[in-house]
């Protein structure tokens, strides 16, 4: 074994920092990634052009331009149309729904970005479980696990399959065409799927207590239950003598009920009225909360409490206003910050209810909780404000609004330039980034989406990590640390048949896949594996497969975007995911495994 | 309708203005009863209680939260006395314990250091030096402990309603003045001052029954409405969580708890 050198420790001191900022997340990922991005020239290690190229590589060209092709097929409501024939053919068996949905879900991961997909069926999941009368978290995690399967189908479907070709480049291996992966990712979303309709009764939570007969209109009921009904109450005329000014603020920490209205004398109603509004004598209030607290509110507070709803009974009409179910995204600018710094109710008159978040729902003081991706918060506002919330796209409503800002006109060109983009990989073989940024462009000039639109679309969270892992790969390879790791862990586990080696590479990258990001784990094992493989007489080719395949393995915690954007919605638990993930992620190793040996004969 | 505190250093009469006080108003008045209280809830020798609130934390103490854990055990023990209203108190720190709720009367007695040390001269037995050297320490025990939990300095007047220096004034006046300044307005116990005042209890509770091991966790409350603010890690909330369910029953007055973590505490929590 090749002595190790000062460069080689430079090499592992850098990845170690890596990870362990990875996993600790004392800053982001992307910036550890820019951090590696400008620490390893100043360290030698590479040279300032290498330290750049992976901005400019193959694999961060393709991503930019699969983010762009995904957003003008969500623009035009391709996606949407698809759903509907696909609900049709359903039926109403919660086997086939899940069935028909994933296996859609799939075919559309396979060609855009996983989170992307799980995102758009969303509302369109929400829809079937409120109208089939199947609790969501039934349906949600099987379909977000098979939008995860799903980008194992094209070598377009998700970030580390998207690299792969890249990161073998430096070796000089043969790189993998676009559907190379295709028999070995449908067997996973296969076998996917297969296991939750077999085992999903033992594995899935038992949904709401409620049962899948009462879990009629399901999340969202179930927290308007917690949050309790509107309510309507009079101030009497003395309301507000000797005593200090009640304000809409007090009410709520108080009571934990919410005044979504009040009336200005002589005939003037005020719509999610500010916290500081004093509550006046003899005026009518409109409040959201339990009946217990209402109560509690009524007699301490001395207003009357009235049986219906008299002033305000047409403005909770279903066509005025409504409390909807809005989820933090991924990428929402409101992540990491609170409500409080948000200002919902200033900037859109409309009232944040409740946070559900990890299966508790939050209702005290909630503006100082800090949002996290996958937090749903309830909000009461006129039909008309909340509109105006869904446009920024901050938040992904789960509760389907009727708004229109797709151009669905547009659709039959998004569908050409998609088609345009395979045609270019698949029979022209020309390359990945080049074929789908003609695809990309094509969408914006035939104004399916606009530039800004396009520029807006792309994560560049991802992108920098990609770029910014990539030299470090290069280092890991430059210096002969990947060849020296290698050595030295073969060395360790002594001879074994390729087959054997290749499922050890599939256990190492889900662990990897689990604690850091699924493109740093590509980017970190896959130079490794290749000497690995060399130095074991296995295919270093198939090595590199099982890590871009593996790392799509993550299923046991909500780390994975998509698991972590349906936790909310599908009121899931930690253990949830590692009960069903479990599960799944040893069939995934399995199937891999198995359908590498029957195709590549390794 | 009033809730008093006297402060004072030892051998200041504090004990016997208070007695006075509680005497002429009618209220209960109490100081030893509440280490008494803490020691039998929650099973820990008085003696401890009394070291922990009365003794300057030792540098230990900084990675040992012995001491905090007393506090909160004592400051259970002291609103639920205090919250039935009519009381003097006289016991230590009162003023700082008590923080938060409007409606404190907050005095402090102070007497010469020559008619303290006569006064323990007389009392122990000792020399006057050795009462000197002792008084000295004790007044700087205070000083550090007050300063080293609260960051305060119990001989800043303006940590008091009222202070009073008993040399030319009597003991009689101090009573007059105290129990004058109790009937003023601003120290009638309204139903929102009450509210404060069962809310600190209610926080203070449930904060003695957390603070071992939970030491960190903040508690707030307002109309029964339980805030739980910490900044521990998502398996220690879970343990958290479990602990707080069997807690639930066995506090009265809580009418919805929430945890929320990583959320910075207010000021006000206990």
């Amino acid at each position: 074994m090749e002595p190790l050198t000062f460069e080689m420790i430079l090499v592992m001191l850098m990845i170690g920092i890596a990870i362990f900022l990875f996993i600790a997340e004392w800053i982001r990922v992307d910036v550890v990634a820019i951090l590696m991005m400008v620490s390893l020239p100043l360290l030698h290690l590479v040279t300032p052009k290498e330290a750049f190229i992976g901005l400019s590589s193959n694999a961060v060209v393709s991503i930019i331009a699969v983010i762009i092709i995904g957003a003008g097929l969500d623009k035009t409501g391709l996606i949407n149309r698809l759903v509907r024939p696909v609900i049709r053919i359903a039926g109403n068996s919660e086997s086939r729904v899940i069935i028909a949905i994933s296996l859609t879900v799939a075919a559309i991961s396979s060609f855009m970005q996983n989170i992307g997909a799980a995102a758009l069926f969303l509302p369109a999941i929400q829809r079937v479980s409120k109208s089939l009368k199947i609790p969501l978290g039934r349906l949600l995690m099987p379909i977000g696990f098979s939008a995860i399967l799903g980008g194992t189908i094209t070598l377009v479907g998700c970030s580390p399959l998207i690299l792969l070709n890249d990161l073998l480049e430096p070796f000089n291996l043969k790189p993998f065409h676009l559907f190379d992966v295709t028999p070995i990712g449908l067997a996973l979303v296969g076998s996917g799927i297969a296991c939750f309709i077999l085992f999903g009764r033992l594995i899935l939570p038992r949904g709401s207590s409620e049962g899948p007969e009462e879990g009629t209109q399901p999340e969202l009921q179930h927290a308007l239950e917690e949050l309790g009904e509107p309510y309507e109450l009079h101030t009497p005329e003395d309301f507000t003598d000797y005593r200090e000014p009640v304000r809409v603020d007090d009410l709520k920490r108080r009571y934990l009920i919410n005044v979504v209205g009040i009336t200005e004398p002589p005939d003037f109603k005020v719509h999610s009225p500010t916290a500081d509004m004093e509550v006046r004598s003899d005026i009518e209030v409109l409040v959201y909360g339990r009946a217990k607290d209402v109560r509690r509110m009524a007699d301490e507070e001395g207003m009357v409490l009235k049986d219906d709803l008299e002033v305000f009974k047409n403005d909770v009409s279903e066509t005025r206003s409504g409390t909807v179910e809005a989820v933090v995204a991924p990428r929402s600018p409101f992540d990491g910050k609170t409500l409080n710094q948000i200002n919902l109710q200033d900037r859109y008159r409309i009232t944040p209810l409740a946070i559900y978040r990890h299966g508790e729902t939050y209702r005290a003081e909630i503006g100082d909780l800090i949002l996290t991706v996958g937090d749903a918060i309830l909000i009461h506002g006129t039909w008309k404000r909340l509109k105006l919330l869904q446009e920024e796209a901050s938040l992904l409503f789960t509760t389907h609004l009727d708004v229109e800002l797709m151009r669905p006109e547009k659709a039959a060109f998004a569908g050409f330039w998609l088609a345009v983009a395979l045609t270019m990989i698949m029979f022209f073989k020309i390359q990945l980034s080049v074929s789908l940024m003609t695809g990309a462009l094509g969408m914006v000039i035939t104004r399916v989406l606009s530039i800004d639109e396009a520029y807006r679309a792309v994560d560049w969270r991802t992108i920098f990590l990609l770029g910014g892992l990539i030299p470090l790969g290069i280092a890991t390879e430059k210096t002969g640390t990947a060849a020296w790791i290698a050595h030295a862990v073969l060395h360790a586990i002594g001879t074994v048949e390729p087959i054997v080696l290749l499922t050890v590479i599939g256990l190492l990258s889900t662990v990897f896949t689990l604690v850091i990001s699924n493109v740093g784990a590509t980017v970190l094992l896959v130079p490794l594996v290749v000497n690995m493989a060399i130095a074991a007489n296995a295919d270093p080719r198939m090595a590199a497969l099982v890590v871009g395949l593996a790392t799509s393995n993550s299923f046991m915690l909500p780390t994975h975007q998509v698991n972590a954007l349906y936790m909310g919605p599908g009121r899931y638990r930690s253990v949830d995911f590692m009960k069903a993930g479990l599960l799944m992620s040893v069939i995934f190793i399995v199937v891999m495994i198995g359908m590498i040996y029957l195709i590549y004969g390794v | 309708m009033a809730i008093i505190t006297i402060s004072r250093g030892s051998y200041s009469k504090g004990k016997e203005v208070a007695e006075k006080v509680a005497a002429r108003l009618g209220y209960a008045c109490i100081s030893r009863e509440v280490l008494l209280d803490a020691s039998d809830r929650f099973d820990i020798p008085e003696v401890k209680l009394l070291r922990a609130i009365h003794d300057a934390p030792s540098i230990l103490d900084r990675f040992k939260h012995g001491r905090q854990i007393f506090i909160a055990y004592i400051r259970s023990a002291l609103t639920q006395r205090v919250k039935k209203d009519n009381v003097v108190y006289h016991g230590l720190a009162g003023h700082l314990l008590l923080k938060g709720v409007p409606h404190v009367l907050k005095v402090r007695v102070i007497v010469d250091l020559a008619d303290r040390i006569e006064a323990e001269m007389h009392r122990d037995g000792i020399g006057k030096e050795e009462a000197r050297t002792l008084l000295i320490k004790d007044d700087q025990e205070r000083r550090k402990w007050t300063q080293s939990l609260y960051g305060v300095d119990p001989w800043d007047s303006s940590l008091y309603d009222l202070v009073v220096h008993i040399s030319k004034l009597t003991i009689s006046d101090a009573v007059d003045f105290i129990c004058q300044s109790s009937s003023k307005e601003q120290f009638k116990t309204t139903k929102a001052y009450q509210q404060k005042m069962d809310d600190l209890a209610i926080a203070c509770q449930i904060k003695a029954a957390l603070v071992d091991p939970f030491f960190d966790v903040a508690v707030t409350s307002e109309y029964g409405n339980v805030l739980l603010y910490t900044r521990l890690s998502d398996r220690q909330i879970l343990k958290l969580k479990k602990r707080v369910e069997a807690l639930g029953m066995d506090i009265k007055g809580i009418n919805n708890l929430e945890i929320h973590a990583g959320v910075p505490s207010p000021p006000n929590a206990v």
